[in-house]
C-alpha cells in the first residue's frame, strides 16, 4: 500500500470539505478498496472515512419510497429493508459473506460501480434515486460504464431512495470463487411497468433489458421472454465465463426472477 | 512379518479422545509459521519477476538501499555458485540466476525494519529485463514452433528426436497389449486434461531465519519436514547442515507442498548480511499461488479394451506432464504407476513424458500424480460400463486387484483392500438412493501406495511414569494423538500419560517430512519400537530388584509382571514405581528408533458421488458424497474420517473449479482466492465415511496411512456423475458451469 | 503521514497504540498488541481466518484499517474462553472439526457471532454463515458437526438457566 493520511468526519459537511484535498479518496466499508490499494492500483493521498457519519446510516420508509443510507451495511439492509422492500433485503443478504455484508456498504458500492456488484442492478431496477451531497440523481443517468458513474470528484452519496414495486425479486449467479454475480437480474414490477436490470453480464456494466421489460409488462410470467435472446456481441468475456455463456445467463435468470417474484 | 502379528483387542488404539494440541489451537495459542518473532527481528520482501520468461539484464538496488532501515538486499550474486542437479534447481527457483522462468519467480530479496519498510523498498529495486519467448501449456510446449526453454534439460531416457523441452521419458508394461485389445468387445481411446491446481493450504509460508557470520544459524518455519528444510537450505547457502537448527512451527496444512523450500533461504541470506540480526519472511497469497509449487497439468490419452461382460482385456495409457520450469518436478513417476494400480489388467502399456513449461516448480501435492491417473483410466473405465450397460461397482469387483495380485507397476501386493471397499461401497444405503431427474450418481476407486521412509523417534520415561515422545514429522492432521494412542497401548498406561512433541533439527536423527501418507505410519511403528525398548529396560530393573532373571518378567497393563515360574511371587512394579527410582537403578529409562521404515501397506479407496446439474446453466452441485476406504487399522477414527472427508473435498473443488489460468502473456490470471476458487462450506454436502479395516502386516498395529487416497477418486467420480445426469462427458477438468453447459448444448444439437 | 493514535478496548482491555494509516487491524492485533492468534490467511478479504468482531459485528480484520478500531469494542479468538472454553471451542476439540487448526480461530469468532444472533441455525444456515471461512483440511463435515452440537448445548443450558 501507499502511504496516505487518514481522516474519520462525523458529518457529511466535514467529508465534503476533507474530499476537496488534492488526491483524496472516500472509504466505505473497504471490502473493495482496501484490497485495490493493497494491490496499489489504487493510491489516494488522503483516506477519508464515511463510517463515523450518523446522518448516513439507516433504512426508513419516506417520500419517493424507502430510504437508505449510503454507509448502511449489507446486513443492515438486509435485516431493515425485509419489511418494506424483501427483494432488496435478499440482495443485500446475499452479497459475499458475513463478514462482507458487515462493513460493505450501498454507497461504497454503487460508488465504485463494479459491473458485477449486486446493488446496481436493484437501483437501476427500481428506478431509485441516488441523493448525494449536491444533489439528486435518477438511476437511469447514474450509472454510466464500467467503474463509471455520474458523481463527481468529491461528490459524496448520501441515501439511496428506492420506489417499492409491487412485485420484485434478484437471482444471481455467482462467480463461484468470489460470490460476485457472474450475472444477476433484478425483476421489479411496478404499476406503471416492468424493469429489468443486469449485472455482472454487460460490457458497459449494469443495464436495462428493454425487450424483457416490454414483453413482461405485457404479461409477467417467464414465458413471455420465450421468444427473446440476448445478443452476446455486449456481453462481457472474462475467466468466469463467455460472452455467451452470460447473455444465456441473462435469460435464463430473468425468468427465474420472475418466477421468484410472483 | 505374517498377518498373525498384528495386535487385536485394543483399550486405547480405535479410541477418539481429544487431540493434545487441541487446546493451543481452539484458543489462538498455537504458534504458526507467522508467529514467531526475535528481538532485532528485520522483515523481508521479495522482487519477483512479471514476466513468463525473460533475460535478467540488470537489478539495481541502490534506491532501496538508500532508504532509511532498509538493511540488506540479496540477489543471485550472494549465493555461493557451482551446485549441481537439483541443489542447483533449488538454488534456481530460490532467486533467478541469469533468467527468470515464470510469472512470480524470485529476482531479489529486501530486509527492512518493518513489513511496510521493506515492501517499499521491493519496489524501488529495479530489475532489466528482455523478455523471451515463453509457454505455459503442457501440449503447446512440445508443439514443433514452442521455444525450447531450458536447452539441454532431457535427461538419458528422452529417446532421440523428442521436442527440446521434454526432460523425462517414461516406459513399463506387460503382456501383449495389442492382443488384449483384438480379445476385447469393445475398444475405446480418448484424451483427458487436468489442469494445475493448488495445494491450497490456509497459511501462507513463513520463515524467521537467522545467520552469523560464522555460517551457524537457525530457522523457524512452517514445514512438513524440517530436515528437508535444513539439507536444502544448507545446500542453496553453501553451509554445514549442522550448523543449521530448524525448528518446525505449528503448521496450517500442507498437503505435500510444505515439503521442499521457495523463500526459506531468503530469510538466511539477508540475515547474514544484516550482520546476523534474524530475519521474517511471510509469503502473500498472491506469492503463494504465483510462486510455490502447485502440482502439474496433464494431458492424457487412454486406451481401454473389455469385453460384454466386463472384463478389461488390455489397457494403454501415454501421459504428458509439466512441472513447471524445472525437470524433475512433474509427478509422471508416480501418476504411471498409479494408472492401473486398482485392476488386475493381463496386458498394459505405460508411457510418459515430463515436459518442461514457464510455471512455478511444482511440488508435491496430496497424492501426486495419482489423481490425474485416475480422472483419466477411471473415466474411461465409466465410459465403458455405460456404454456396455454394466455396474461400474461389479466392473471393479471382477477387474480390481486382490492379495496376491501382481500390480500394474511389478510388485506383488500382499495383503490389500480394494474388493473390501467396493463390497463396503455397494452394500452402503448412498448406492441404491433413487436419483432424480437431472441427477446422476458416479463411482470410481483410487490407490496411493503409501510411505515408509527415514524416521527417527525418541522416547523417555519420566519419574512419574509418564512418557515423553520425540517425533520428528509435524502434526498437520492430529498424528500427535495418534502416536500418543499407540506409545499408551504398547506401554499399557493412559493416553493422557503420553505427551508427544514435534522436535528441533537437533534432538533427533534425520526424518523425512510428513508426506506420503507416511506420520501415524513411519513415526508410528519407531515409537512403539521404542517404547518395546523402553519396556525391556524397564522389566529388567524390575528383575534385578526382585532378583530373578529379566526374561522371566512380562509388561503387561502398565507394569512389570513376574512370569513364567516367578509368577505371583511379586507384587507387580508399575511403570510409576519404576521411574520413580531409575535414578537409583542404573539411571534416565530410554528407547529409540532409528530406520528407514518397510512394511508400508498400498492404500485403496472408493468414492461414490451423487450430483445434479443444472441444465439451463451448467451448475453442479453434490447432493450425497461417500468415501469408502482402507485405513489398515484407524488408531483415531475420527482423525481418519477427516482426512477422507479432507481429501475429498480437495478433489470435489478439483473436479469442480480449481485451476491455474495463465494468460498469453505467461501471467497467472488467478493469484487471489477471490480468483482462484477452493470448495466452502456451503458448497458441500455432509461426506460420508466407511472405515475399512484390513490389516497392513507391516505396522505393529496394522497401520497403512490415510493421507492420499482420499483425493484421488473424486475427480472421476464427479465426472461420471455428471455424464449420469447429463449424458454429457467432461474429459478435461475442472467441470465448471460454462463447459457443462456448453457439452449438454452439444449434446443435443450433436 | 502521520501515525493515528488508536483507543480501543480489545478482549475487555483497554489498549492504545499508535498505528500507520496503511496498518490494518489484523496488523495491529499481531504486531501491536501480540494477539497472533487472528491468523492472515490472504489478505483480501477472501478466507475468514482473520476473522474477529468489532461492536459485536463480525468483520475480516484484514480489510479493516486499524485506524477505524479506534474506540470500538474488538473480541479475537484470545478473548472466547471466559469461565472456561466457550461450549464451540470444546466441541470442536470434542469432534476433531480441526486439522491444521489454522483456519480454526476465524471460524469458531465466526461461528460464536452466528449463536449469538441465531441459537439454533439448520445446517444450510451454518454453512451459508461460514462461506467466508475457507477450510482446507476438514471438508467442513465435522466443524459443521461441531457447531450444530455446541449450539444444542447452548440451548440446553440456556433453558437449565431459565
Amino acid at each position: 500500500m501507499h502511504n496516505f493520511d487518514f481522516a474519520k468526519p462525523s458529518t457529511i459537511a466535514d467529508a465534503a470539505k476533507a474530499l476537496a484535498a488534492e488526491g483524496a479518496q472516500a472509504l466505505s466499508g473497504g471490502q473493495t478498496l482496501i484490497p485495490t490499494m493493497k494491490q496499489r492500483l489504487a493510491a489516494p493521498a488522503v483516506l477519508v472515512s464515511l463510517t463515523g457519519i450518523r446522518e448516513m446510516q439507516g433504512v426508513c420508509l419516506g417520500e419517493g419510497g424507502l430510504h437508505v443510507g449510503a454507509a448502511t451495511p449489507h446486513a443492515v439492509v438486509a435485516r431493515e429493508a425485509r419489511a418494506h422492500y424483501p427483494a432488496l433485503a435478499d440482495l443485500a443478504g446475499g452479497i459475499g459473506d458475513p463478514s462482507v455484508r458487515s462493513r460493505g456498504t450501498i454507497g461504497g458500492s454503487i460508488a465504485n460501480n463494479d459491473p458485477a456488484a449486486c446493488y446496481p442492478a436493484a437501483v437501476l431496477a427500481s428506478g431509485a434515486t441516488v441523493v448525494t451531497d449536491r444533489r439528486r440523481i435518477a438511476a437511469d443517468d447514474y450509472f454510466q460504464g464500467l467503474f463509471t458513474t455520474a458523481l463527481e470528484a468529491g461528490e459524496i452519496v448520501t441515501t439511496v431512495i428506492f420506489p417499492i414495486p409491487q412485485k420484485a425479486a434478484y437471482v444471481k449467479f455467482n462467480q463461484p470463487a468470489s460470490r460476485f454475480a457472474l450475472t444477476g437480474v433484478f425483476v421489479a414490477k411496478f404499476a406503471s411497468g416492468v424493469r429489468v436490470a443486469v449485472t455482472g453480464a454487460g460490457n458497459d456494466g449494469v443495464f436495462r433489458w428493454a425487450e424483457a421489460e416490454r414483453a413482461l409488462s405485457a404479461d409477467f410470467s417467464a414465458s413471455a421472454l420465450s421468444g427473446l435472446s440476448v445478443d452476446p456481441a455486449g456481453m462481457m468475456s472474462d475467466l468466469h465465463g463467455s460472452a455467451a455463456y452470460r447473455a444465456n445467463l441473462v435469460k435464463v435468470l430473468t425468468g427465474r426472477a420472475v418466477t421468484a417474484a410472483g | 512379518m505374517a498377518r498373525d502379528d498384528v495386535k487385536t483387542g485394543y483399550k486405547y488404539v480405535g479410541t477418539r479422545p481429544n487431540r493434545p494440541d487441541g487446546l493451543d489451537k481452539v484458543t489462538g495459542r498455537a504458534r504458526y509459521g507467522a508467529d514467531f518473532s526475535l528481538p532485532g527481528m528485520l522483515h523481508a520482501a521479495v522482487v519477483r519477476s512479471p514476466h513468463a520468461h525473460a533475460r535478467i539484464v540488470r537489478i539495481d538496488a541502490s534506491k532501496a538501499l538508500a532508504l532509511e532501515g532498509v538493511k540488506a538486499v540479496v540477489t543471485r550474486a550472494d549465493l555461493p555458485t557451482g551446485l549441481t542437479g537439483e541443489d542447483l534447481n533449488l538454488q534456481d527457483n530460490t532467486l533467478a540466476g541469469d533468467r527468470a522462468l515464470y510469472d512470480g519467480h524470485a529476482v531479489a530479496a529486501v530486509a527492512a525494519t518493518s513489513p511496510l519498510l521493506a515492501q517499499d523498498a521491493a519496489r524501488l529495486i529495479e530489475v532489466e529485463y528482455e523478455v523471451l519467448p515463453h509457454v505455459t501449456d503442457v501440449d503447446a510446449a512440445i508443439a514443433p514452433d514452442a521455444p525450447v526453454i531450458r536447452p539441454g534439460v532431457a535427461d538419458y531416457s528422452v529417446p532421440e528426436g523428442m521436442h527440446g523441452n521434454v526432460a523425462r521419458y517414461m516406459e513399463f508394461g506387460h503382456g501383449d497389449v495389442e492382443a488384449g485389445f483384438a480379445a476385447a468387445d469393445v475398444v475405446r481411446e480418448h484424451t483427458y486434461r487436468t489442469e494445475a491446481t493448488h495445494q491450497g493450504y490456509i497459511e501462507p509460508h513463513a520463515a524467521v531465519g537467522q545467520l552469523g557470520e560464522d555460517g551457524r544459524g537457525e530457522m523457524w518455519v512452517c514445514t512438513q519436514g524440517h530436515w528437508y528444510i535444513r539439507r536444502m537450505c544448507s545446500a542453496v547457502l553453501g553451509i554445514e547442515a549442522a550448523n543449521l537448527r530448524v525448528t518446525p512451527s505449528e503448521i496450517g496444512g500442507g498437503f505435500g507442498g510444505k515439503t521442499t523450500i521457495f523463500m526459506e533461504p531468503l530469510t538466511l541470506a539477508l540475515s547474514k548480511k544484516a550482520g546476523g540480526r534474524p530475519v521474517k519472511l511471510v509469503m502473500s497469497r498472491s506469492e503463494v499461488l504465483r510462486a510455490t509449487g502447485p502440482t502439474a497439468s496433464a494431458s492424457m490419452d487412454v486406451k481401454i479394451g473389455m469385453k460384454r461382460d466386463g472384463t478389461i482385456t488390455a489397457g494403454q495409457v501415454y501421459f504428458r506432464m509439466q512441472g513447471g520450469a524445472f525437470p524433475g518436478m512433474s509427478p509422471i513417476g508416480e501418476a504411471l504407476p498409479c494408472a492401473f494400480a486398482c485392476y488386475d489388467i493381463p496386458a498394459l502399456k505405460h508411457e510418459g513424458i515430463e515436459i518442461i513449461t514457464n510455471r512455478p516448480k511444482a511440488a508435491a501435492y496430496r497424492a501426486p500424480g495419482s489423481p490425474m491417473a485416475a480422472f483419466a483410466v477411471e473415466s474411461m473405465i465409466d465410459e465403458l460400463c455405460r456404454e456396455l450397460g454394466l455396474d461400474p461397482i461389479e466392473v471393479r469387483l471382477k477387474n480390481g486387484a486382490r492379495n496376491g495380485s501382481k500390480s500394474s507397476y511389478g510388485p506383488v501386493y500382499d495383503v490389500i483392500g480394494l474388493q473390501e471397499t467396493l463390497e463396503a461401497a455397494k452394500a452402503h444405503p448412498n448406492y441404491s438412493i433413487p436419483l432424480g431427474p437431472n441427477q446422476g450418481r458416479g463411482v470410481a476407486s483410487g490407490f496411493w501406495f503409501n510411505h515408509g521412509g527415514e524416521t527417527s523417534v525418541s522416547l523417555a520415561i519420566g519419574e512419574d511414569g509418564t512418557a515423553t515422545v520425540s517425533i520428528g514429522t509435524p502434526d498437520i492432521g492430529g498424528s500427535r494423538a495418534s502416536i500418543g494412542l499407540m506409545v499408551a497401548e504398547t506401554l499399557g498406561i493412559p493416553y493422557e500419560d503420553v505427551r508427544v512433541n514435534v522436535v528441533e533439527t537437533g534432538a533427533l536423527g534425520v526424518n523425512e517430512p510428513t508426506h506420503g501418507s507416511r506420520a501415524t505410519f513411519a513415526s508410528g511403528k519407531a515409537a512403539v519400537i521404542a517404547a518395546e525398548a523402553a519396556i525391556r529396560e524397564m522389566c529388567k530393573r524390575a528383575a534385578a530388584e526382585w532378583g530373578i532373571d529379566a526374561d522371566a518378567v512380562e509388561w503387561k497393563d502398565g507394569a512389570a509382571h513376574p512370569a513364567g515360574p516367578n509368577a505371583g511371587k511379586f507384587p507387580p512394579m508399575t511403570i510409576g514405581e519404576i521411574g520413580a527410582k531409575m535414578g537409583s537403578t542404573g539411571g534416565p529409562i530410554s528407547g529409540h528408533h532409528e530406520v528407514t521404515a518397510g512394511g508400508y501397506g498400498a492404500s485403496f479407496g472408493t468414492h461414490v458421488v451423487d450430483v445434479e446439474v443444472d441444465p439451463e446453466t451448467g451448475r453442479t452441485t453434490v447432493l450425497r458424497y461417500l468415501v469408502v476406504q482402507d485405513a489398515g487399522t484407524a488408531i483415531h477414527p475420527a482423525y481418519v474420517e477427516g482426512q477422507y472427508q479432507g481429501g475429498a473435498a480437495q478433489g470435489i473443488g478439483w473436479a469442480l473449479n480449481e485451476e491455474y489460468i495463465y494468460g498469453p502473456d505467461g501471467r497467472l490470471q488467478n493469484p487471489v482466492f477471490l480468483d482462484y476458487r477452493i470448495p466452502v462450506a456451503s458448497d458441500l454436502p455432509m461426506i460420508d465415511t466407511v472405515i475399512v479395516e484390513v490389516p497392513n502386516p507391516g505396522h505393529p498395529y496394522g497401520v497403512r496411512g490415510v493421507g492420499e487416497t482420499g483425493i484421488t477418486p473424486p475427480l472421476p467420480a464427479i465426472a461420471s456423475a455428471i455424464a449420469g445426469a447429463t449424458g454429457a462427458r467432461i474429459r478435461s477438468l475442472p467441470c465448471s458451469p460454462p463447459k457443462v453447459l456448453a457439452a449438454i448444448k452439444a449434446l443435443k444439437k450433436g | 503521514m502521520s501515525r493515528i493514535h488508536v483507543t480501543a478496548t480489545v478482549n475487555g482491555d483497554p489498549v492504545e497504540f499508535l498505528a500507520d494509516p496503511r496498518e490494518t487491524l489484523l496488523d495491529a492485533l499481531r504486531n501491536h498488541l501480540d494477539l497472533t492468534g487472528t491468523k492472515e490467511g490472504c489478505g483480501t478479504g477472501d478466507c475468514g481466518a482473520c476473522s474477529v468482531t468489532v461492536d459485536g459485528t463480525l468483520v475480516c480484520s484484514c480489510l479493516m484499517l486499524a485506524a477505524e478500531a479506534n474506540g470500538k469494542r474488538v473480541e479475537t479468538i484470545e478473548g472466547m474462553a471466559r469461565d472456561g472454553l466457550h461450549p464451540l471451542q470444546r466441541k470442536f476439540i470434542e469432534h476433531a472439526a480441526l486439522q491444521c487448526g489454522f483456519c480454526t480461530p476465524g471460524i469458531l469468532v465466526a461461528a460464536k457471532a452466528l449463536l449469538e444472533r441465531n441459537p439454533d441455525p439448520s445446517e444450510t444456515e451454518i454453512r451459508y454463515w461460514l462461506a467466508g471461512n475457507l477450510c482446507r483440511c476438514t471438508g467442513y463435515d465435522k466443524i459443521i458437526r461441531a457447531v450444530q452440537d455446541a449450539a444444542a448445548e447452548m440451548r440446553q443450558d440456556h433453558r437449565g438457566a431459565a
